[in-house]
């Protein structure tokens, strides 16, 4: 009996001052964090995609708090509601932010662009742009692997089956830029979403001269400034070989859609052809 | 026991089944000068187009220290100067120079009198005796001499040595240790004596007091040639080294030859080692002794072709790849170069370069399927550098770039022994290289 007794209260004082020490220990090295990083990462998507720069989602609150602003810091994933709660976790005022919805600048499909050689290495996109041209003979285009699938954690991109394209959803695009970053080619571009989800790129990387870039791509922009002509904003300019939209200025009439001879201008919305236009 | 390196390396099968005697492939009528046939700046085209220019003319000059000057390889009319195709699709600027009748006549009986009369007949010893070595310096960077094992790094940068840099040996690099390719070898067996006093230009130019030439013991008859060749020469020796890849790779050979290791990140040069080509010395031979540029060169075309269309030629710098005579098996595989460090061409409308060794066709039969990784290890072991390819192209593949570099994937000489070793095929190699390019950013 006396055994058990001692061995309780032997036990129980090593536990007593056990739970001293962590007391003062966890005292001593407290770390005072701001309840409002807490509250901010739980408005976050939490996906820890990078987009806004950052390590991470907690990076990313972590850093709204230290600068007590939405200054210079924007999570591209957030919805609107997201970013007003942030701020109002924060104690200011939200500033609007334009959505982006990225878009792939090629439209090189399999029949626009004919398969020259059989490709048997590694199917990643930057081991076939370190090796050559591609299989399809343009230095400039998508080389069809998917890197960008790879690497999109939100599921908004897929491999078209008959195109062999990127094809991106716009609804699920939160336009992180971790495909713009991955495609080795750089023919992926973050544009803003546009009013009722307008709107109107050049679907092509080519600076080949025009003679060439036709030859290895049927839909490739020749740089014949037919666009630049019939744009009434100014919004088109071809520079190195190559036409470029500028959103800023465009107002999505489409009128460069219909005039482009090679169909290398697309549109997210449906547009009259040209020869419907004709008639 | 055979001098070798220690660490990894691998045994491929030598396939070195190409006639070793030379032909001469005939001069084309329009030769593509790239102004990029080397490593550095691209040369600076100072012809234009409607200039007529004469063989072993020069047409585009050195554009920096590390650049080297190109010639014109036929007389002729500049076409124009424009992008061209390269063998990997892309595209690079180049001289095409047009050659009349007359003009192709000419041509044709000059060559033929400069490689039966010139080169039998003529000698650098005399001249190296009156030549400084500045002398042999500037003629090398005039004649437009790059690295012809394959990586056309400019020869002039690696002769001249800074004052604070010392050099005691010199090792003339005849290993020939990728598959296939044989044009060191025709070359030795063929103009040894030129080559051995290209050499002796090179110590000259460079001060060396010793040099050695290193050759794979399965090259019997160029060592033989070489060692009759070496009767007047002094302070020269040929070395038998064993066969083994990458025996040719420069620090591989380093140590082969000397016993010391070049550290990481290190040039040669800080291990007191100049390493050149026996193809560069003896077109450093040609440039002093006859006055020739570096306008041919010798091109190796083999592989799964006919045991009679496999053979040595020298062909002039810019004919197309497809003059050559060569009937492509059913599914080719063409590599520009040897199988292991080689690029596989998609075009074959594209020039020789400086850096064509050769062609290497191969029937596209017998390719395997890329497998997972079994963690067996063999790449480690057949690595020459000593490195963990297994976890570089994971790195690679997962675009782990800080990693990579901290794993010191700068340090891979991209050798491909780690892709030849795997029994699940993977393609090492390839996710190395990516990791290496990007980690370099």
């Amino acid at each position: 009996m006396n055994l058990i007794i001692c061995s309780v209260v032997v036990l129980g004082l090593i536990g007593f001052a056990g739970a001293l020490l962590l007391y003062a220990t966890a005292r001593k090295f407290r770390v005072d964090e701001d309840p409002r990083i807490d509250r901010i990462v739980s408005v976050l998507p939490d996906a820890n995609c990078g987009g806004c720069g950052l390590k991470g989602c907690r990076d990313f609150a972590a850093r709204c708090v230290s600068q007590g602003s939405l200054k210079g810091l924007h999570c591209p994933v957030s919805t609107a509601e997201n970013i007003e709660a942030i701020a109002s976790v924060l104690g200011v005022a939200a500033e609007a932010t334009e959505r982006h919805i990225a878009v792939v600048r090629c439209n090189g499909s399999c029949d626009a662009r004919q398969e020259l050689y059989t490709y048997d290495g590694a199917l990643t996109c930057s081991i076939m742009d370190a090796t050559g041209v591609g299989t399809r003979g343009c230095a400039y285009g998508c080389l069809g692997c998917g890197d960008c699938v790879a690497v999109c954690k939100f599921g908004a991109i897929n491999i078209d089956p008959t195109t062999k394209l990127p094809v991106i959803d716009p609804d699920k695009c939160t336009a992180c830029g971790a495909c713009v970053n991955e495609c080795p080619r750089h023919i992926i571009e973050l544009r803003p979403a546009g009013l009722r989800d307008r709107r109107v790129w050049v679907a092509c990387s080519n600076r080949e001269r025009g003679a060439l870039a036709r030859k290895t791509c049927t839909a490739a922009c020749i740089a014949c400034s037919k666009c630049v002509k019939a744009c009434p904003f100014g919004a088109v300019t071809v520079s190195d070989n190559l036409s470029y939209i500028n959103p800023d200025l465009c107002k999505t009439c489409s009128k460069c859609v219909t005039v482009c001879p090679t169909g290398a201008i697309l549109s997210s919305f449906p547009v009259l052809n040209k020869t419907a236009v004709q008639s | 026991m055979s001098h070798t390196f220690k660490t990894g390396g691998i045994h491929p099968h030598g396939f070195k089944t190409a006639s070793p005697e030379i032909q001469f492939q005939s001069l084309p009528m329009t030769a593509t000068v790239l102004l990029s046939q080397h490593l550095g700046a691209p040369a600076a085209p100072i012809v234009g187009k409607g200039d007529k220019v004469t063989r072993g003319m020069l047409i585009a000059e050195s554009a920096s220290y590390v650049s080297a000057s190109v010639h014109a390889p036929i007389s002729g009319i500049v076409n124009s100067i424009e992008d061209v195709v390269l063998p990997n699709g892309k595209n690079g600027r180049a001289i095409i120079i047009k050659a009349d009748e007359t003009e192709h006549e000419s041509d044709i009986c000059a060559r033929v009198e400069y490689w039966t009369k010139t080169v039998p007949e003529a000698s650098s010893r005399d001249l190296s005796e009156s030549l400084s070595s500045k002398e042999i310096q500037s003629r090398i960077l005039s004649a437009g001499i790059v690295g012809l094992g394959g990586a056309t790094f400019p020869s002039h940068v690696k002769i001249g040595l800074k004052p604070t840099q010392k050099a005691d040996t010199l090792i003339i690099n005849g290993c020939e240790c990728e598959p296939y390719l044989m044009c060191d070898d025709a070359l030795m067996c063929t103009w040894a004596p030129q080559t051995v006093e290209g050499v002796e230009l090179i110590m000259k130019a460079a001060s060396i007091e010793k040099a050695v030439i290193a050759i794979e013991d399965n090259k019997p008859r160029a060592i033989k040639a070489m060692r009759s060749a070496l009767d007047s020469a002094h302070n020269i020796s040929v070395m038998p080294v064993k066969t083994k890849y990458p025996q040719g790779g420069e620090k591989q050979l380093i140590e082969a030859v000397t016993g010391r290791r070049v550290g990481s990140g290190g040039l040669p040069i800080s291990v007191g080692v100049i390493v050149h080509n026996v193809a560069t010395a003896f077109a450093v031979w040609q440039a002093v002794a006859t006055g020739q540029p570096l306008i041919e060169r010798i091109v190796t075309i083999t592989g799964d072709i006919p045991a009679g269309q496999r053979c040595n030629y020298m062909a002039a710098i810019g004919t197309p790849l497809a003059d050559f005579p060569y009937t492509l098996p059913e599914e080719a595989r063409v590599i520009v170069g040897g199988p292991m460090m080689g690029r596989t061409a998609v075009r074959l409308d594209t020039p020789v370069t400086k850096g064509t060794s050769g062609l290497t066709i191969l029937s596209g039969k017998g390719h395997r399927p890329i497998q997972p990784c079994i963690r067996c290890g063999a790449c480690s072991d057949a690595c020459p550098m000593g490195l963990d390819p297994y976890l570089l192209a994971t790195y690679g593949r997962l675009r782990m770039f800080e990693e990579a570099a901290a794993a010191d994937v700068a340090d891979c000489i991209e050798c491909g022994s780690c892709s030849w070793s795997c029994p699940s095929s993977r393609p090492i190699l390839d996710f190395i290289r990516v990791a290496k390019q990007r980690s370099r950013k």
